[in-house]
């Protein structure tokens, strides 16, 4: 679905921001792009989705090159910014405006996203609602799009709590073989149960891209005594509730993944882990 | 799929337009026919060359304002992700700032004329006759060909100011329409200076009139061609500078 070869970006001649990344992602699946501010997860989005344009490498998106920014290519990519565009619109007239754009769109699913987000009023002036609310219409519209990839750049920013598990629910329901979705976000926490892909990306280059049934295969998450003493523990973490840890998994024995301690995990021992998935 | 020209995505980026600027749209043409009314209301005196001015300033900000949603990001974003080509996002612009554009200025021109010279014909018991001075028609002067003509060129002089800054808006994130303008006075100032250099060489003077010089040119024949070699730039700019657009916007990254 996603095929990216070798790219190098820069906004300047002097710094590259990306170099020489590579990176393969499928369909059926939702992928998190995770990585610490400035590494450039937004700029991999805007790559694959066209709006920036490689210095070297290829990029392959739903069998296009989005440098030409095809219009059969663009009916099929909904990116939801982080930062929204202001759009002196009603909701009612948004989607009369937009939606003829997407052949798949669906009006039920997106009053349906719409009643599960709490947002009754169709009339509503979108540029006089809250970043929450408008993430929301963004959301709801962006799914009921049933375009094959979905793009989302910190889509939880601005959420309240119910809001994101909302969006948790709505996002697993609306995802199916043909669809594949990759949220780019530092708040790891929010995507807990709802990515089956994770992807890293450190000093500007993807360092781990992974299945969760293949790290949960190779990694075992624990929360351990603290004088427990293991050789199997790659990283750990020590917190109130105990000392949380990565550990090699030995046994085979399935364990709940922590994102948020792989992430950390990844960052501190990126060459183990790494080798470990080779 | 059709990968340059749909009608019917085109059409769908035209009511996108409409449906965003419904109330810009009613408010200004409002205003443009109120000032026409205006204009139009006190006496029934030739005001072609104000209706002019009129057009060509206020259709320039208009067209600096195409693809003013560059300037913001997300805005930007938005704009490019929108299941079009670029093509038909560029012709949707040209539409608008410039076929649009001067088909509601002739509109509002038309029922300001009307709407003022009656008027002003009841409120200071006149009986001044409605003339459309900007299409230099006089309906009892049967001169309808001249006016189509002079009308035309008037286009075109519209539409060469529209694809110009419709470039600019594409060029300068913030306040196209000022930056355009001084692009432009810059390019025109140098072009003056090269103009003198060139003068200055040839002929040793600055100056192409009085007894220093001594030019003739003979036969009509060389004023004629000279006339319809203008014409042909003039012509041809307009496309040059809707290419550039094209360009531009297949380049424009966010």
């Amino acid at each position: 679905m996603v095929n990216v070869q070798n790219v190098t970006f820069s906004y300047t001649r002097r710094t590259e921001l990306l170099s020489n990344l590579s990176l393969k992602l499928e369909a059926g699946r939702i992928h998190g792009l995770l990585g610490k501010n400035g590494e450039g997860k937004s700029t991999l989005l805007k790559l694959i989705s066209g709006l920036d344009f490689p210095k070297s490498g290829s990029i392959d998106t739903l069998g296009f090159n989005p440098v030409k920014r095809n219009p059969t290519m663009l009916q099929e990519i909904f990116f939801l910014p982080e930062e929204l565009p202001q759009l002196t619109l009603s909701i009612e007239n948004y989607e009369k405006v937009y939606a003829p754009f997407y052949p798949s769109f669906s009006t039920e699913q997106f009053n349906a996203y719409l009643k599960e987000f709490d947002i009754d009023n169709k009339k509503s002036m979108i540029n006089k609602l809250s970043h929450g609310q408008k993430k929301k219409i963004f959301i709801a519209f962006g799914l009921a799009t049933n375009t094959k990839l979905l793009l989302m750049d910190e889509p939880t920013n601005g959420l309240d709590i119910p809001s994101k598990g909302q969006f948790r629910r709505m996002v697993a329901s609306a995802i199916d073989e043909n669809r594949c979705l990759i949220i780019s976000t530092h708040q790891v926490h929010d995507l807990d149960s709802l990515i089956d892909s994770i992807t890293v990306m450190e000093k500007h280059e993807i360092v781990f891209n992974q299945p969760i049934e293949e790290i949960t295969k190779k990694l075992f998450f624990r929360v351990a005594d603290r004088d427990d003493k293991n050789e199997s523990v790659i990283y750990g973490e020590d917190t109130l509730r105990g000392l949380y840890q990565v550990c090699e998994n030995k046994t085979g024995e399935e364990s709940k993944l922590d994102i948020e301690l792989l992430f950390n995990a990844i960052l501190s021992e990126k060459n183990r882990i790494v080798n470990l998935f080779k | 799929m059709n990968t340059i020209l749909d009608i019917n995505r085109l059409g769908l980026l035209l009511k996108r337009y409409f449906v965003e600027n419904k109330k810009r749209e009613l408010t200004f043409w409002g205003i443009a026919t109120v000032i026409f009314v205006l204009i139009h209301l006190t006496s029934s005196s030739d005001k072609s060359g104000l209706v002019e001015v009129f057009l060509y300033i206020s259709g320039l900000i208009f067209a600096a304002r195409t693809f003013k949603i560059f300037g913001y990001t997300p805005g930007g974003m938005h704009f490019l992700l929108i299941p079009a080509t670029h093509f038909e996002k560029l012709v949707s612009g040209i539409i608008l700032n410039t076929f649009y554009y001067f088909g509601m200025m002739m509109i509002t021109y038309t029922i300001g004329t009307v709407l003022g010279t009656v008027a002003g014909n009841i409120f200071f018991e006149t009986s001044n006759p409605i003339q459309f001075a900007f299409f230099h028609f006089d309906p009892n002067i049967n001169i309808a060909s001249h006016a189509g003509e002079n009308l035309f060129s008037k286009f075109i002089a519209f539409a060469l100011i529209q694809s110009v800054f419709m470039v600019g808006s594409l060029y300068f994130k913030r306040n196209a329409a000022g930056q355009t303008f001084l692009a432009l006075s810059v390019f025109f100032i140098i072009l003056v200076i090269i103009e003198l250099l060139l003068l200055k060489a040839t002929f040793g003077t600055y100056h192409l009139n009085g007894p220093m010089m001594n030019l003739s040119i003979s036969g009509d024949d060389l004023f004629f061609k000279t006339k319809q070699i203008g014409k042909i730039i003039r012509y041809s700019l307009i496309p040059f500078f809707w290419i550039v657009a094209y360009f531009r916007l297949i380049e424009k990254q966010v």
